[in-house]
C-alpha cells in the first residue's frame, strides 16, 4: 500500500527533550473536526438501520431501508431520477463552468491587460449568499417581468422568452447555469494557479520544438495542468452530487416542476424533514439515502485523489 | 445509554479544546481568539438565564408558528392575553413556512422545542401526537364547544384531542367585480357559464383566470375548488371515505379534465408563475379571477386596497353551490413543555369568544370559535357559507398521508398534465395508486 | 514569457474576457440598481436604471429588521471561526506535512474525508450534541460547526503549501535553539501567509453566507446572522420588491467590501498554494 497522503520528502525527525510536544499540533483540529463533523454524520448513518415512526426511532431493521430505497415505488424511481439530475449537474458544470473558467484563466495567463480587475470581477458572484443568488436569479428569470425575458424581447428575440424555471425542459439547466455563474471565478483561480506553476523552461523548450497554438495547448499545457484539473474535477463532482442550497432556494424541496429539478440532496431533505405542506417524514429512508450519497461521493473522489497522487509520484 | 456516554465524552473533549484555545491564544502575540469570542459566551449566559430571572413569578412561554406574515397581528392577540394574565409572557416566534417543519421536528426529536406550537392540520400534525410529543387537551375548558369535524384536524388516532383549532379556511374563485360589471358579466351558476365568462373575457383581452403551475400546493388547492363541482359535494365524499367509490371514478376523473379545460384561460407562461405573480396579476386588475384560499384575502387587499373584490362558491352539476373548507393549523402544547400550566392557560384563551373576534378582525380570517362575527363582509360571507354549504377539501382532510402523500402525488401529476407529460387518466391512476398504498378503505 | 499571439486572436481574447465581466457583474449591478427603484418601476422596466436616487428604502429596511444586530452576529461568528480554522488547520497541516510517522498518512486521509461529508445530513445528531453542550441559541454553536467543517479544506490547502517550503529554514531555526512551537509561530506562520489568506477568505465566505445552521440552532432574533435574518424579510415582505433588493444588496455589501480590501492577498495565496 502506498502512503496516499505523504510523499517521502521534506520531513523532519523531531529531536530533543520536548519532542512529544509535536504530537499536540494536530489535536485541536482533530478534536473539533471529529466531534462536530465525523461523529454527527456517522450517528446519522446509524439511523438508517432503524425503523422510524414519524420522527420517533423504532426497532433495528438492518438493511431494510436500503432495500426499500432501491426496490419500492416510488422511492426507486425518485432515486434514479434525482441521480440522473446529479450526473447532468456534474457534466454541465464540467463543460460550461470549468470550460469557461479554463478559457478565461488561459487568457489571463497570456497576460491580458487588467488581469487584476478581471480576476476580482469573475470572483464577485461567489461572494453572495446562495440565498441571495437564488432569489436574485428567480427575479431575473421571472417569466413575465424578469430581466432576461425583457432583454430577449427588447433584442427582438421575444419568441425565445420562456418560463425558464417553470418548464421542465429548461428548469434544471437554468439552475445549473446559475451555479456555473456562481462558481466560475473560483474555478478560474484554481486553473490559473495550475497554469502559473508550469515551469517556463518547459514551454520555451516546446516552442523551440515547433509547438504552437492548439498543439501547444493540448500537448504541453493541458497535461502539465493536470493536478489543477483533477482537483477542480473532484471539487465539481462533490459539489454537483451534494447540490442542494441553490436548488432549494430556487425551486423548493419538491423538485418542481414535475420532479425535473430533483437532486439526491433535495430528495434527502424531503425524506428526512418533509416538505412545507407536511406529509410523512421518513428518517430511516432519508438516512439510508445519505449513506448512499456519501458512499458515491467518497469512493469516486478518493479514487481520483489516489490516482492523482500515484501519478504525481511517478513523475 | 451508549449515545449518552459518547456525548459526555464529547463534552469533555470540548472543554479540553476550549482550554487549549485559551492557552495558545495567551501564549502568543498573534491572533487572540479570546478577545473576539467573549460576546457569544456572554450572550449564551444571558439567554439561558432569561427564563428564570425577571420580576418575581414572571413566566415566559415560548410559542412557535409558521405565520411570519402575521407577526404584528399576533402581538395584539398576545397583548390582550397578557393584560389578563400579568404573570405570563408569551414569546411568539414565527418561522418561514417552508422551514417550519424542519426546525420543529429537529427540536422535538431532541426533547426540546417550544411550549406552544402551531400544528399542521390533519395527518401531518396528528403524526406528532402519535409519536407522543403532544399534550392531550380533552380536559381543556372551552374545547367542547368546537364541532367534532373541526376538532378532527387535531384528533389523534387514540381519539384524544391535541389541538385548539384556530381558523377555518376556505378556497374559492375570487373575482374582480369591476371587470365583471364593465363586461356585463355575473357570477356563474354552472360550469358552462364559467367557461362562457372566461371566453368573453379572453376575447376582450383580459386574462380570465390568474393561475400558475409552478407551485404544486396551489394546484391541489385549485383542484379542491373545481372538484366538488363535478362530484356534487358531500355524498360522494362519504362514499369515498367508506371505499364505495375510489379516485378513478368518472366524477373524479372529470374534475381533473376540467382542470385541463381551463388552460386556454390562464395567463401567458402560466407554468412558470408563482403565487406572488398570480396575486400581482389579479390585484392589479390584469386578470379577472383568481382561485385561492381565504388566507389570501388580506394579501390581495394589502396589495391593492381599492380592488373591488368578491368571490363565488363553486357551482355543482345539480344546480347548487358549495364552498370547500378545512381547518387550518391548530395550536398544541408540547408534552415536555417547561411551563405547561401557563401554556394551557393561553390555549384556553384561544377558545374564547374574545380571542375569536380579535383574531377574525385582525387577520380577516374565519375564526374556528363558533358564532364569531367580524367587520369584514367577505369574511362573514365565507363564514356563513362554511356553515350552510361547505364541503371538505379532501386532499388535506382525507388524503394527506403516505410518502409522498397522496396530495403531493396529485400536485406532481397535475404539474405533469399541464406540461403535457400526463393525461388526465394517468393522473387519476397515479393518485389512486398512491392512496391505495395506505388508505385502509381502498385496501380491501 | 512571450507566446506569439496574432492581433486578431488577441482582440477576441479581450472581447470574450470583458464580455464575461459583463455576465458576472450585471446581475449584481441589477440588484443594486433595483433597490433604488419603486415596485412599479421594477415591474414596468426591469432593466432600466432608477429614475431617482434615494436612500429611503434603506432607512425603511433598517427600521423593519434589526440589521445592526445581524451584522454584529455575522462578524463575531465569521471572524472567530476563521481565526480558529486558520490556527488549528495550520498546526495540523504542519504536523501532517513535516513529520512522517506511520499514522500521518492516515490522519491526512481522515481530514480529507471531511471534504466529502455533506454535514447537513447529520443535522439531528448535531442538534442533540449542541443541546447537551448547552449551546443552542448561542453563537458558539455556529462557531464550532463552521470551524469543524472548514478544517478539512484548510488542512488540504495548507498541507499542500507546507510541502512546497524547504525544510532548511526550520532546521536553521532549530539549530538556533528554537523549539517546535517557536519554529511554528516565528518561522512557519509568516512563510505560509499567502496560503493562510486563501484559507481565511474561503472560510469567511462560507461562514458569512450560511443560512442552514443558524436556521436550526438560533431562535433568538437578537442572535440571528444576516442570511437567516434576511430569510425572514423574504417571508414577511414578499411583495415589496424594492425592499427585498435593498435587503439583498445590504447583506452582500460587507462581504464585497472585505473582499475588495483583501483580494490581492487572496489571489496570491490561491495561486501560490492551492494545487501544489
Amino acid at each position: 500500500m502506498a502512503n496516499i497522503g505523504v510523499p517521502k520528502r521534506q520531513t523532519i525527525t523531531p529531536k530533543g527533550r520536548l519532542r512529544w510536544i509535536v504530537h499536540l499540533f494536530p489535536l485541536p483540529a482533530l478534536i473539533i473536526y471529529a466531534m462536530f463533523v465525523v461523529y454527527p454524520i456517522f450517528s446519522a448513518f446509524t439511523y438508517s438501520l432503524y425503523e422510524w415512526n414519524g420522527i420517533k426511532q423504532g426497532v433495528f431493521v438492518g438493511l431494510k431501508n436500503f432495500l426499500t430505497l432501491f426496490s419500492v415505488e416510488p422511492f426507486n424511481t425518485m432515486f434514479w431520477n434525482a441521480f440522473g439530475h446529479n450526473v447532468i449537474y456534474f457534466l454541465v458544470e464540467m463543460i460550461v463552468q470549468n470550460g469557461i473558467a479554463f478559457t478565461l484563466a488561459f487568457f489571463i495567463y497570456r497576460k491580458l491587460r487588467g488581469s487584476g480587475f478581471l480576476k476580482v470581477a469573475y470572483f464577485m458572484p461567489r461572494l453572495l449568499s446562495v440565498i441571495v443568488v437564488g432569489f436574485l436569479w428567480k427575479l431575473i428569470l421571472n417569466p413575465n417581468y424578469g430581466a432576461l425575458n425583457t432583454l430577449l424581447t427588447n433584442l427582438g428575440l421575444g419568441s425565445w422568452a420562456k418560463p425558464w424555471l417553470g418548464d421542465p425542459d429548461t428548469a434544471l439547466l437554468a439552475i445549473i447555469l446559475v451555479n456555473c455563474w456562481f462558481g466560475i471565478g473560483f474555478a478560474m483561480l484554481i486553473f490559473l494557479a495550475g497554469l502559473q506553476s508550469i515551469p517556463e523552461e518547459l514551454i520555451e523548450a516546446a516552442r523551440l520544438d515547433g509547438a504552437k497554438g492548439i498543439s501547444m495547448l493540448v500537448k504541453i499545457i493541458l497535461p502539465l495542468c493536470m493536478p489543477a484539473i483533477t482537483i477542480m474535477t473532484i471539487f465539481t463532482f462533490i459539489q454537483a452530487f451534494e447540490a442542494f442550497e441553490l436548488v432549494y432556494a430556487m425551486q423548493g424541496s419538491m423538485g418542481e416542476p414535475f420532479r425535473s429539478t430533483d437532486t439526491l440532496a433535495v430528495y434527502f431533505y424531503r425524506l428526512a424533514f418533509s416538505s412545507a405542506g407536511g406529509g410523512d417524514v421518513a428518517i430511516g429512508l432519508g438516512s439510508a439515502l445519505a449513506v448512499v450519497l456519501f458512499a458515491i461521493v467518497a469512493s469516486v473522489s478518493a479514487l481520483s485523489l489516489y490516482l492523482m497522487r500515484k501519478r504525481e509520484v511517478q513523475h | 445509554m451508549k449515545q449518552f456516554r459518547s456525548r459526555v465524552a464529547a463534552s469533555f473533549f470540548l472543554a479540553a479544546v476550549m482550554t487549549l484555545v485559551g492557552c495558545s491564544g495567551g501564549g502568543s502575540s498573534t491572533a487572540d481568539p479570546g478577545g473576539g469570542t467573549t460576546a457569544p459566551g456572554g450572550q449564551t449566559a444571558e439567554g439561558s438565564s432569561g427564563g428564570s430571572q425577571g420580576g418575581g413569578e414572571q413566566v415566559t412561554v415560548s410559542m412557535h408558528s409558521w405565520r411570519v406574515e402575521d407577526t404584528a397581528g399576533y402581538a395584539k392577540l398576545i397583548e390582550a392575553f397578557e393584560a389578563e394574565n400579568p404573570g405570563i409572557k408569551i414569546d411568539f416566534k414565527p418561522f418561514k413556512a417552508t422551514e417550519y417543519n424542519t426546525i420543529l421536528n429537529t427540536a422535538l426529536q431532541s426533547d426540546s422545542g417550544p411550549d406552544i406550537l402551531q400544528l399542521r392540520p390533519y395527518a401531518p400534525g396528528i403524526s406528532l401526537a402519535t409519536a407522543g410529543y403532544l399534550e392531550p387537551l380533552d380536559n381543556l375548558p372551552g374545547i367542547a364547544q368546537f364541532p367534532k369535524d373541526v376538532l378532527a384536524a387535531a384528533t389523534g388516532k387514540d381519539g384524544k384531542v391535541y389541538g385548539v383549532p384556530l381558523s377555518l379556511n376556505s378556497t374559492q374563485f375570487y373575482y374582480n367585480k369591476k371587470i365583471f360589471e364593465d363586461n356585463g358579466l355575473q357570477e356563474p351558476k354552472s360550469w358552462d357559464e364559467l367557461i362562457a365568462i372566461s371566453k368573453t373575457l379572453k376575447e376582450k383581452g383580459i386574462t380570465p383566470i390568474s393561475f400558475g403551475a409552478k407551485e404544486g400546493w396551489l394546484l391541489s388547492l385549485s383542484h379542491g375548488v373545481i372538484a366538488p363541482g363535478t362530484y356534487n359535494g358531500n355524498p360522494f365524499v362519504e362514499k369515498l371515505v367508506k371505499g364505495e367509490v375510489d379516485l378513478t371514478s368518472p366524477e373524479f376523473l372529470k374534475s381533473i379534465e376540467r382542470m385541463k379545460e381551463l388552460v386556454p384561460y390562464f395567463p401567458e407562461n402560466y407554468v412558470g408563475l408563482e403565487l406572488n405573480d398570480m396575486r400581482t396579476l389579479f390585484a392589479t386588475g390584469k386578470a379577472a379571477m383568481f382561485i385561492n384560499g381565504s388566507f389570501e384575502l388580506e394579501g390581495i387587499q394589502k396589495l391593492n386596497p381599492d380592488l373591488q373584490l368578491d368571490f363565488f362558491p363553486m357551482p355543482t352539476e345539480d344546480g347548487k353551490a358549495v364552498l370547500t373548507t378545512w381547518v387550518d393549523g391548530s395550536y398544541a402544547v408540547n408534552a415536555k413543555a417547561k411551563h405547561k400550566a401557563e401554556a394551557l392557560k393561553f390555549l384556553e384563551f384561544m377558545t374564547t369568544q374574545k380571542f375569536g373576534e380579535l383574531f377574525a378582525n385582525e387577520f380577516k380570517r374565519i375564526s374556528a370559535v363558533p358564532g364569531v362575527k367580524t367587520t369584514d363582509p367577505l369574511v362573514n360571507k365565507m363564514a356563513e357559507l362554511s356553515q350552510s354549504s361547505s364541503t371538505p377539501y379532501i386532499m388535506v382532510v382525507h388524503f394527506a398521508e403516505g410518502n409522498p402523500t397522496t396530495k403531493q402525488t396529485l400536485e406532481n401529476a397535475l404539474q405533469g398534465m399541464y406540461l403535457d407529460k400526463m393525461t388526465p387518466e394517468q393522473v387519476v391512476q397515479e393518485v389512486q395508486k398512491s392512496a391505495a398504498s395506505w388508505f385502509e378503505p381502498f385496501k380491501k | 514569457m512571450d507566446l506569439k499571439t496574432s492581433v486578431s486572436t488577441r482582440a477576441i481574447q479581450y472581447a470574450l474576457a470583458y464580455l464575461f465581466v459583463l455576465v458576472a457583474l450585471y446581475p449584481i449591478v441589477l440588484m443594486v440598481a433595483s433597490s433604488f427603484k419603486t415596485n412599479m418601476e421594477i415591474f414596468a422596466n426591469p432593466l432600466s436604471l432608477p429614475q431617482s436616487f434615494s436612500l429611503d428604502i434603506y432607512r425603511k429596511l433598517w427600521e423593519v429588521v434589526p440589521f445592526g444586530d445581524f451584522l454584529l452576529n455575522s462578524v463575531i461568528v465569521s471572524v472567530t471561526s476563521v481565526v480558529l480554522i486558520a490556527v488549528f488547520s495550520a498546526m495540523a497541516a504542519f504536523y501532517v506535512a513535516r513529520f512522517s510517522y506511520r499514522w500521518t498518512g492516515v490522519l491526512y486521509f481522515f481530514f480529507l474525508v471531511g471534504l466529502m461529508i455533506p454535514i447537513k445530513l447529520g443535522i439531528v445528531p448535531l442538534f442533540l450534541l449542541m443541546k447537551d453542550l448547552g449551546l443552542l441559541n448561542s453563537l458558539w454553536s455556529l462557531i464550532l460547526i463552521y470551524t469543524a467543517s472548514g478544517i478539512p479544506i484548510s488542512v488540504f490547502i495548507l498541507t499542500g503549501f507546507f510541502r512546497t517550503l524547504p525544510v532548511e529554514l526550520e532546521e536553521a531555526a532549530r539549530i538556533d535553539g528554537c523549539n517546535h512551537f517557536q519554529v511554528f509561530w516565528r518561522v512557519l506562520l509568516p512563510l505560509i501567509r499567502p496560503a493562510l489568506g486563501t484559507v481565511v477568505i474561503i472560510n469567511f465566505i462560507s461562514a458569512w453566507n450560511d443560512f442552514f445552521f443558524p436556521l436550526i440552532f438560533i431562535q433568538e432574533d437578537a442572535l440571528k446572522t444576516i442570511p437567516v435574518g434576511m430569510m425572514v424579510l423574504f417571508g414577511e415582505y414578499e411583495t415589496d420588491w424594492s425592499l427585498l433588493f435593498a435587503g439583498l444588496t445590504l447583506s452582500a455589501l460587507p462581504m464585497i467590501v472585505v473582499f475588495l480590501l483583501a483580494s490581492r492577498q487572496f489571489m496570491e495565496g490561491l495561486t501560490a498554494g492551492a494545487v501544489k
